[in-house]
């Protein structure tokens, strides 16, 4: 378990420029809107909640899509593999790294939008729910793009990703809408994009379950994947 | 007498395009014994870094198998063993004593074994005083030496060193080949992959080289450097011309002669009143070796004692 730690927090640290700058974005905004005229503004001030919240969803798959090929490139990733450290080791602390980031991200949101969204009239539980919902989403999201990442550049890897989380979204609208809930991250953004000051905030537990099995699931297909494929190209 | 390192039949080919495969290593064995700094050799391209990829688990093989310290490649128990320098080495920019000891806390170091660790494997680079800088702002030479400080720090058996002294300076190459040399006499294996041919013939028991990838020579370092083909006779008391190619040196003829003309030329040398003073297989340097056997596509050839 303890390389598995050190390769998250390493994760982490290694993304701390572009981790600070999202935070610092975050409260920024935050900063903003604590200056906004309420409530005649509450409005807008959860719909930029609403907006920044759901970009989550996206770094995580940036840094999912992009971390192993970014350790590779670099090369770096061989000094660590060359130590008592399996590739299911190394997928999970890059798992664990990225679940990180966002969850400091998600963090650090609830914590700004109870300040500008609680004096509004916005329930502050239910703003710490929505981060559970988006911190979920992100999670598997991270997950299927690190998936995709073991073989596919980031690029195509990001493809490959978007393909699998707004499938649900499709087959939900055109086949059957219970089908939204197969791979749940559109479900739990969904959550967070409907939430109002008119009606509290429902959340079902079922897809952020589903959302945390399906991360494991994808884990373990990552760690398939990555055990047959070369992480190394010659230099020559 | 055990085995650290051993590749049996391995071949590797790269998929290119579709259709497209590079055949980087070719039916390739090669067995390293425990005890002795073996020398890897060969041109770029030859595969080198492709079998020491094989052998650190990073890459599969397409046919063949191969085991580290006699656990099949792969094995990440068994990296604890060993340590690795890359080619090119690239490592996270923290300071060289945290770097150092992240590695060794991934091989499951810790407290105080792992700072005092650190401290000793950064001086034996020579990086002690430099231990709090970091290392993102290192010359090449210095990372190349936290490199190594990496590799060394969990105390391995069995050392992997890809190009470990191509960034160093003269006396940073001393240091370091000292230190392996040391390394051996504590009974550790060394398997060194290198372009610098001078420093694999000082300290290599042991020499494979690698032509396109096929081992092409595989042998003890003395005996390669050995021709059997050629004797150097020293003699005195005869003229240099009566030899093709002779020199004049401190009063001695010298010269060289096929090993099956040499009782010929002792008799020549007799008759003209002469006396052979010394008489010896004529050494060659590793480079020219290196040459002759990558300039040719022989088959794999072994010298000397396997």
């Amino acid at each position: 378990m303890k390389p598995v730690l050190l390769i998250a927090v390493n994760f982490v640290r290694e993304q701390r420029w572009p981790i600070l700058v999202l935070l610092l974005w975050v409260l920024l905004l935050a900063f903003q809107g604590l200056m906004t005229e309420l409530p005649r503004e509450r409005e807008d001030l959860l719909f930029i909640f609403k907006q920044v919240a759901v970009y989550v969803v996206v770094f995580s798959v940036f840094f999912g899509g992009s971390a192993i090929y970014n350790e590779r490139r670099s090369r770096r990733i061989l000094a660590v593999l060359a130590k008592d450290v399996a590739r299911h080791q190394y997928l999970s602390g890059l798992v664990i790294g990225v679940t990180m980031a966002c969850g400091l991200y998600c963090f650090t949101l609830g914590l700004t939008g109870s300040w500008t969204l609680g004096p509004s009239g916005f329930q502050i539980r239910d703003v710490w729910l929505l981060m559970v919902c988006l911190a979920a989403a992100s999670a598997l999201a991270g997950t299927v793009a690190l998936m995709f990442s073991t073989f596919l550049n980031p690029f195509f890897a990001a493809g490959g990703t978007a393909v699998v989380l707004l499938l649900p979204a499709v087959l939900e609208r055109t086949v059957n809408r219970n089908l939204g809930i197969i791979v749940p991250a559109w479900e739990l953004t969904a959550t967070v994009v409907k939430s109002s000051f008119d009606s509290p905030v429902q959340i079902s537990w079922t897809p952020i379950l589903l959302a945390l099995i399906e991360t494991v699931l994808f884990w373990l297909m990552s760690t398939w994947i990555f055990k047959r494929v070369d992480i190394a190209v010659a230099v020559e | 007498m055990s085995l650290a390192l051993e590749f049996h039949q391995i071949s590797k080919e790269y998929r290119n395009f579709p259709g497209r495969r590079l055949r980087a290593l070719d039916d390739f064995s090669l067995q390293v014994e425990k005890g002795e700094i073996f020398g890897f050799l060969g041109p770029n391209g030859a595969g080198k870094s492709t079998a020491i990829h094989l052998a650190m688990g990073f890459m599969l093989p397409s046919h063949g198998n191969g085991r580290l310290l006699g656990e099949p490649f792969g094995h990440a128990k068994t990296r604890r063993r060993v340590g690795f320098l890359a080619e090119n080495v690239a490592l996270y920019h923290r300071r060289a004593q945290r770097l150092v000891q992240f590695y060794a806390a991934l091989n499951g170091m810790h407290g105080a074994e792992l700072e005092k660790r650190s401290v000793e494997v950064l001086d034996a680079v020579g990086l002690l005083e430099h231990a709090s800088r970091n290392v993102g702002k290192f010359s090449r030479g210095m990372l190349q030496r936290v490199g190594l400080a990496q590799a060394l720090v969990n105390d391995p058996e069995l050392l992997i060193l890809d190009e470990p002294t191509s960034a160093l300076d003269p006396l940073a190459r001393v240091s370091i080949r000292e230190l392996l040399l040391r390394a051996r006499e504590q009974g550790k294996t060394i398997f060194l992959s290198s372009h610098l041919l001078s420093e694999v013939e000082l300290i290599c028991d042991r020499v494979a080289v690698l032509h396109r990838g096929k081992l092409v020579r595989l042998g003890r370092t003395a005996d390669l450097l050995h021709s059997a083909d050629q004797t150097e006779i020293s003699a005195r008391g005869i003229s240099a011309n009566l030899f093709l190619g002779a020199t004049t040196e401190n009063g001695f003829v010298r010269f060289a002669v096929p090993t099956s003309s040499q009782r010929a030329a002792i008799e020549k040398v007799w008759a003209a009143g002469g006396e052979v003073v010394r008489l010896n297989p004529m050494r060659r340097s590793l480079e020219q070796v290196f040459l002759e056997v990558t300039s040719s596509q022989e088959a794999p050839t072994k010298v000397g004692e396997l």
